[in-house]
């Protein structure tokens, strides 16, 4: 509860768009590679990861 | 700051893409396994040309469902399905056993959906604490595959789907929307947010996600229904072990979230 208070003191807004959306651009990326993407090697790799998560996949 | 807010989130991916894939080798991949000897026998009428590609995949698990698909799809000669035409070869990269494919595949989802939480939690200036981190984890799993799941219950291997590019497109959609949907209700006091909110998630059902045009299947109705709860268990697990490292790495090393 006290890092809540430090946090809005101490993270420029910039700071925190800057993070905010590397970390969204970057997580897509991964989560697209390992959950969408149309590669028959990624398919095979990920294949039982996919299921499990439910991405629709083949 | 940057840095150690995306190191803190992978890390705690990481931690949870470990713990999944424990926990799938348990609940989910004996079904995923037990299913695929039920999908060799797809009634489709293309398979015969289909067997042979069949052995090159060390999974077993596109050439026929490709098959299938094909046979079902209203537009067949074209159709646009991931493995180009099945000409291009699968298997598993690095020639890496099954399982470690599998680990690599959840190392890098966990590291993925760890990002994309840090990535919401920073951008709304919200931060996932040790207190808080199993709530995030929970919506994180309502929106990434409890709500998709009403529309596209997680599939075993030769059931039935419609076709693949439509089924993604809505599964994506129904992700954000449902993401924008659960924090207009969660985190904001007004009525007409909370109400927002709530026709947010309710549109893409509203709107209806693919369905297969022929649902007959070879895989046991059972076999499917013990699936969808193992998959939803787990990974309702998984994101609830993903928030609540997240919260305690926030807490303990990051101090801003």
């Amino acid at each position: 509860m006290a890092t809540s208070t430090v946090s809005s003191v101490s993270l420029s807004l910039s700071d925190r768009l800057t993070a905010g959306i590397l970390a969204l651009m970057i997580g897509a990326f991964l989560v697209f590679g390992a959950g969408l993407a149309n590669s028959a090697v990624l398919h095979d790799t990920a294949h039982d990861t996919r299921h499990s998560y439910g991405f629709p996949c083949h | 700051m940057i840095v150690k807010t995306l190191l803190a989130a992978i890390v705690a991916g990481l931690v949870a893409g470990v713990f999944m894939t424990a926990a799938q080798e348990l609940r989910v991949t004996p079904l995923i396994l037990h299913a695929e000897q039920y999908e060799g026998e797809a009634p489709a009428t293309g398979e015969p040309a289909a067997a042979g590609h069949e052995q090159h995949s060390s999974l077993k698990a596109n050439a026929p469902l490709g098959a299938l698909l094909a046979s079902i799809s209203p537009v067949t000669p074209a159709y646009a399905h991931e493995h180009g035409g099945e000409d291009e070869e699968g298997g598993i990269m690095f020639g890496m056993s099954r399982f470690s494919g599998t680990l690599l595949a959840n190392l890098v989802t966990g590291a993925g959906f760890s990002l994309l939480l840090a990535g919401i939690s920073v951008m709304i200036a919200y931060p996932i604490t040790l207190a808080n981190g199993a709530l995030w984890g929970a919506f994180g799993w309502l929106a990434v595959h409890m709500l998709p799941a009403l529309g596209l219950p997680p599939e075993l291997p030769g059931f039935p789907a419609a076709e693949l590019g439509d089924r993604q497109t809505w599964w994506v959609a129904t992700v954000l929307f449902s993401a924008a949907g659960l924090y207009l209700l969660a985190l904001r006091g007004e009525v007409i947010s909370k109400l927002a909110g709530l026709v947010l998630i309710a549109a893409p059902h509203a709107y209806g996600a693919p369905q297969p045009l022929d649902i007959s299947s070879n895989v046991p109705a059972v076999l499917g229904a013990e699936f969808a709860v193992a998959a939803l268990a787990t990974t309702l697990a998984f994101w609830i072990v993903l928030g609540v490292v997240s919260g305690f790495i926030n807490d303990r090393f990051v101090k801003v979230a």
